[in-house]
């Protein structure tokens, strides 16, 4: 087992495998209703908009949590204007601003003397730059994002049922769609340390997507997605030390495995119970 | 215009205009029904607009012109007490959900974002499930299920929810001989409790059986009972000359023309 805990040993390391396991909980959770309600691709322009934030915060010198913010409630109110007034098709709009937002926090970045590294860490995660402070922070995000998912679970449930349908039993989805975006944000903004802007839609769609193959209730898609979650960032963290590989890269890419050998499985596993199924017909 | 049961008519237009999507579904009609006349029936043929009418009736669609009430009052003001059933073709379809949650939705209303279900509400999501024979799929997977075993659900949904008026959007359209039954004696136990029904179809019988009927091609061209209603000339205007061979028994019967 010593294999196991030596990744582990150090102070930066414990972090990192702390700030992870925060980031994997809080995406997992709210990632759910991301993808039950059909926003995945919407999630993935939604995470990026916030990368100019963070990229003024560097510039200026203030926190960079507080520029994730400012930006993340810039993107809602963009998001909502798009969807309410133009008759563009979303997704080609959303699309646009996504790349926009992009291009203008790189543009902001290049500003900085270390660039590269100011870049890279954003884009990609500093996982093993994870201070005691930002683990504070952290908890705090993760709270109030597990919280709000469930407080949601009706509007949520109905509107990811049938958003006329919700509407018209009271649950409000106009107003639970900007609080879903604000929880979105709010766990982009807990777990971008982590794993970076680019890189965190892979903790927030991976392990809820893989949860949905074989869930059959919400709930259970929640708690098995937060499950894969952990355990991508626990083996992310352990084969990047063997391999030497980035620590936030290699946190990201587990996720992406499992959901498509879960994806074989069980199409296998159908299709050999439909095999059976013909037999006995026979 | 006349009121024959008291009440305010359960749905009445003025000059109604409905778009969808920018293009005119229903031009300019005016009508209105009795109040408590048990079943009304929207017929016409497919993209006629009855859909959208029914629609409107939840308030879901504005009008773009005119006026339309719904038992006397705007229908978003009185959406508490209409009870709205849609399509199984327009929901999410690999959704991770029972039959019972699906159906303790239609409590919603009354327990709101957090409220705990009370033994009142179970009861009623229970005997919803029982009249439309879903109480044994409690359990099972709403994705899982057939097309009629999806339609008598959402009509659990529907009557767990507390109305005076259940709007159902084509129920009987494709459906397996069980299900169209249990609907059927639904739409029946529905009038004998004192609530109204409104249906949308394109099958004759099924509006010759309502007690009232709005017949939709374009616009309303007639409101009323289905003997005044489903006259050949009106039948002729809103399905179209060739399109009545099928019915010709039914049109040439001595009763209804």
């Amino acid at each position: 087992m010593e294999w196991l805990i030596e990744p582990f040993e150090l102070g930066f390391q414990q972090r990192a495998l702390l700030g992870g396991i925060l980031a994997a909980l809080m995406c997992a959770v709210v990632g759910t209703w991301l993808v039950l309600q059909g926003m995945s691709f919407f999630g993935d322009a939604f995470v990026h908009g916030i990368v100019p934030g963070v990229a003024a915060a560097v510039v200026l010198g203030v926190d960079p949590l507080l520029g994730a913010a400012v930006a993340a409630l810039v993107m809602v109110l963009l998001i909502e204007t798009i969807t309410r007034g133009s008759k563009l098709r979303e997704d080609t709009a959303i699309g646009l601003l996504f790349v926009g937002m992009l291009a203008l926090g790189v543009a902001i970045i290049s500003q900085v003397d270390s660039y590269f590294g100011s870049l890279t860490a954003i884009l990609f995660g500093d996982v093993f730059g994870v201070t005691a402070e930002q683990l504070r922070q952290q908890a705090v995000l993760a709270v109030i994002v597990v919280v709000v998912s469930l407080l949601l679970y009706r509007p949520l449930l109905a509107m990811a049922f049938s958003r006329p349908k919700a509407e018209l039993l009271g649950m409000r989805p106009r107003a639970t769609h900007v609080v879903l975006l604000l929880t979105i944000a709010t766990a982009v903004i807990g777990s971008f340390q982590v794993v970076g802007t680019l890189l965190v839609f892979s903790l927030l769609i991976g392990p809820p997507a893989t949860a949905a193959l074989v869930a059959r209730t919400v709930p259970v898609m929640m708690v098995l997605g937060a499950g894969i979650g952990v355990v991508s960032v626990v083996a992310g963290l352990i084969v990047s030390y063997y391999a030497g590989t980035a620590g936030s890269a290699t946190i990201a890419l587990i996720p992406i495995l499992i959901f498509f050998v879960v994806l074989a499985v069980t199409r296998l596993a159908r299709s050999v119970a439909g095999a059976k199924r013909v037999e006995v017909a026979r | 215009m006349t009121q024959e049961s008291g009440g305010p008519p359960t749905v009445a237009a003025r000059d109604l205009v409905l778009s969808y999507d920018r293009h005119i579904a229903l031009d300019s009609s005016s009508f209105s029904i009795p109040g408590q006349v048990g079943t009304i029936a929207i017929i016409g043929p497919n993209g006629s607009g009855k859909s959208t009418l029914l629609h409107a009736m939840t308030g879901l669609i504005r009008p773009r012109e005119g006026a339309l009430q719904v038992l006397g009052k705007d229908p978003v003001a009185i959406r508490s007490v209409v009870s709205y059933v849609q399509q199984t073709t327009q929901l999410h379809e690999s959704l991770p959900i029972t039959v019972r949650q699906v159906v303790a939705m239609g409590r919603y209303p009354k327990v709101g974002w957090w409220r705990r279900l009370s033994a009142h509400d179970r009861a009623l999501i229970q005997r919803a499930m029982d009249r439309m024979q879903v109480a044994d799929l409690a359990s099972r997977q709403f994705a899982e299920l057939s097309g009629g075993q999806r339609q008598r659900v959402l009509i659990a949904q529907g009557i767990a929810q507390e109305h005076q008026l259940l709007l159902l959007d084509e129920p009987l359209t494709g459906l397996d001989l069980t299900s169209a039954r249990t609907i059927d004696a639904l739409v029946h136990g529905e009038r004998e409790d004192g609530c109204t029904v409104v249906l949308t179809t394109h099958d004759l019988d099924e509006a010759r059986a309502a007690d009232q009927v709005i017949l939709v091609g374009g616009k309303v061209l007639a409101a009323g009972p289905p003997d005044q209603v489903l006259t050949r000339r009106n039948l002729e205007t809103a399905f179209g000359l060739g399109a009545l061979h099928g019915w010709k028994g039914f049109l040439d019967s001595p009763h209804h023309d």
